[in-house]
């Protein structure tokens, strides 16, 4: 079964915005100054009705100890159903919570809530639980850990990125999306490893630089109209006690290190909310920002973070790629010539090897030749890692819709899913069924279609305000739309095979419960 | 009264599934099992594999989906050639093995069949829960194929992943326990030296 592809009126409004955008960077209009939002943030304990409410949920420890309690039963229910309950993927709990809601979910969550759900992470929450527990947030704790300096090859995002890909791999090769016992397998997995890390190093290093899906959330997060950040600057450049990086008696210590007078992105903050907790000043609170401020202005580049973005460009296109269907003919035809069979594992490996090498290897060539039009004496490394934050928001734009449609599409049933989580003696579905859920999903699929396309005109356009800011600082101002031209065309492309691929009908990860209701 | 509340509970119950229900149809992945569940269709509920080995297209069915211990089954295999969609003729033979990493594999011969309208038709009955590996094997142009299919008979134990998972973590916090410990005594001791060097420095001064 595939979902329909984006119509083709939908694909003409948006190569326009794209052409006329691009033409008007050509012409050397200046997208980097327009902001849609001129204060550059609101804090949201300040806010009239909701206000006093975010600021019980972000000083109480409360809600965030309930929420996470919350988010562990079902991670077991996970584990506990994927190991017991029925294998067929769209009728246990596992598979649809975990790549259906959770997974396709995540990332729509980012788009408004930055990094919150590093905050009720069962991963951490079970690790911290085991290994420093406290107890009904007194002041006494159980310290389980070694609290070891990571090797040096370790504070990177170089085993986030491994992570990443090797996750990649796990979910579209060998199909662990599809098997509820795999699904269980994995989660014990994740949680094993966070257990390990935390009881052998210092802070959160598994946050830091081993999770996948929390350094994904980060780097989009820089793309979030939300973020944690000193009320007054000027409070922390006078404060000597470091609350927010040490913690206090009662409240833990940033679990990334991360210093909030310094903070200018949300690539490591987990939004744990212990920095507006411990601070002495109440000095720190959420704010809301202009969408996507810090990709454009705030965020510094840094070569292993850059890679990271380049690849997850990478990897979020051969998502995509995977589920059209022309993927799989392609798959066969190659395992043929190569002598694959099975699971074509090794096919399909290569396949992601091509995927991550062809767009990296394109950037590269791109970097060089802006380079070059430059004649600049930065380091190639320089430009490579500045101008890499132009790819983060087409792959944040195709992520989204792509998980659009998974999550609109495929993740509902799971009210029934969860009056019986192991899908045991599922009844079969038939026509009746098919004809019974056809007009039920949550949004029409021309609301479907038509968020699909902001998103890519948004993806777009902040790409080009990255651009253009980034280039400005990088070269002298005179020479930037010659410069800028390589990257330019290579984000043209890049939103051009996101939007070819949103228009081709896309196969289904997998499908949701679909019986009617007994009670009928 | 009771029965008016229990008629509203109904349509709410019944607003809610319509709102968030859906189809069930997997993507499928080569070599991964997919389930075949329609009530619809003229065969049984079963669950099938497809793959590539070499110049042939391999599916694999088992009816039932899910077989218990007892209960006979049958597994059909279809087996065409890639460039034409030939049938391929031949004979072919199938084993069961139990699909363990380590451990005896116990492997047996279930049978020969000779393609029956298209089909190779191997019947099986299993006396114990347990996840099975059949192979199915057979020689084209000189050349021999071997295929292994997954058959999950009765319940799975499925607790043993969480078994070993707690006993990694149990290790895990009583080595770094025992670590810290031992850093502990050895800063004591430590202390302690540099208190009594401190003290007779004293006494001899």
């Amino acid at each position: 079964m595939t979902h329909p592809g984006l119509p083709d009126i939908w694909v003409y409004i948006i190569v326009s915005f794209m052409l006329i955008l691009s033409l008007a960077v050509i012409l050397r209009f200046n997208f980097s100054d327009f902001k849609l939002i001129k204060k550059s943030s609101v804090t949201l304990a300040k806010l009239w009705l909701i206000g006093a409410a975010i600021q019980y949920l972000t000083k109480s420890r409360w809600p965030l100890f309930i929420l996470k309690l919350i988010t562990v039963a079902f991670f077991l229910l996970v584990i506990y159903a994927g190991l017991m309950g029925t294998p067929v993927p769209e009728r246990n709990i596992a598979t649809v919570l975990t790549w259906n809601i959770w997974w396709a979910g995540l990332i729509i969550s980012i788009f408004f809530l930055g990094s919150a759900w590093c905050a009720i992470c069962p991963w951490d929450a079970l690790a911290t639980w085991h290994v420093k527990p406290r107890l009904w947030f007194n002041n006494w704790r159980l310290n389980n850990s070694l609290e070891l300096t990571p090797p040096r090859w370790m504070r990177s995002v170089w085993p986030a990125l491994i992570m990443f890909a090797g996750l990649t791999w796990l979910e579209l090769g060998y199909g662990v999306t599809t098997s509820p016992y795999a699904t269980a397998l994995l989660s014990l997995v994740m949680v094993v490893l966070a257990i390990i890390s935390l009881a052998l190093y210092k802070n959160k290093a598994f946050c830091h630089y081993i999770c996948p899906v929390g350094r994904t959330i980060g780097f989009y997060s820089q793309l979030a109209p939300v973020e944690l950040r000193p009320l007054n600057k000027q409070i922390c450049v006078d404060c000597k006690t470091l609350e927010c990086f040490s913690g206090s008696e009662t409240v833990d210590a940033c679990p990334t290190k991360l210093v909030m007078g310094r903070l200018t992105q949300n690539t490591y903050c987990t939004s744990c909310g212990n920095c507006v907790q411990s601070c002495p000043s109440d000095n720190v609170a959420w704010r809301l920002r202009a969408p996507s401020q810090e990709a454009i202005e705030s965020a510094r580049p840094h070569w292993d973070e850059a890679w990271f973005m380049l690849v997850m460009l990478a990897l979020t296109s051969f998502h995509g790629v995977t589920m059209m269907e022309f993927w799989e003919q392609g798959l066969r035809s190659f395992a043929q010539k190569i002598g694959d069979s099975g699971q074509l594992l090794v096919s399909f490996s290569s396949g992601l090897i091509l995927s991550v090498l062809v767009p990296v290897a394109i950037y590269a060539l791109v970097i060089e030749l802006t380079r070059r039009l430059s004649k600049s004496q930065l380091s190639y490394k320089k430009i490579f890692s500045s101008l890499v934050f132009a790819t983060l928001p087409l792959a944040f734009a195709y992520h989204l819709a792509h998980n659009l449609n998974h999550m609109i599409r495929e993740s509902v049933g799971a009210s029934q899913l969860l009056l019986n989580p192991l899908g045991t003696n599922v009844s079969y579905s038939g026509v009746a069924d098919e004809l019974f859920i056809k007009n039920s999903m949550l949004l029409s699929e021309n609301t479907i279609f038509s968020l699909q396309a902001l998103l890519m005109m948004f993806g777009f356009w902040v790409a080009i305000k990255v651009l253009q800011h980034r280039s400005k600082v990088l070269f002298a101002d005179s020479k930037t739309v010659v410069t800028m031209m390589p990257v330019l065309l290579f984000v043209f492309a890049v939103n051009s095979f996101h939007l070819w691929m949103l228009m081709q009908p896309m196969v289904m990860r997998i499908g949701a419960l679909c019986v009617v209701p007994s009670i009928l | 009264m009771i029965s008016k509340n229990n008629k509203y509970l109904k349509l709410i119950f019944l607003v809610v599934a319509v709102f968030i229900s859906a189809q069930a149809l997997a993507h499928h992945v080569l070599g991964r099992p997919a389930y075949s569940l329609n009530e619809d269709s003229n065969t049984p509920p079963s669950m099938q594999v497809e793959t590539q080995i070499g110049k042939y297209f391999v599916t694999y069915m088992v009816y039932p989906a899910f077989p218990k211990p007892g209960e006979r089954g049958r597994v059909n295999v279809y087996a065409s050639r890639i460039e034409n969609g030939d049938s391929y003729d031949g004979k072919m033979s199938f084993k069961v093995s139990n699909d363990v990493f380590f451990g005896d594999k116990n492997e047996e011969f279930l049978g020969s069949q000779l393609i029956d309208d298209g089909v190779y038709r191997q019947g099986f009955e299993f006396k114990d829960n347990g996840a099975y590996i059949i192979t199915a094997s057979f020689e084209s142009d000189g050349e021999p194929y071997s295929i292994d299919f997954p058959l999950q008979v009765g319940e799975t134990s499925g607790m043993g992943p969480v078994l070993i998972a707690l006993a990694v973590i149990v290790f895990i916090l009583i080595s770094v326990n025992v670590v810290q410990r031992r850093r502990l005594m050895r800063e004591k001791i430590r202390v302690t030296r540099g208190s009594g060097n401190d003290d007779s420095e004293n006494s001899t001064v």
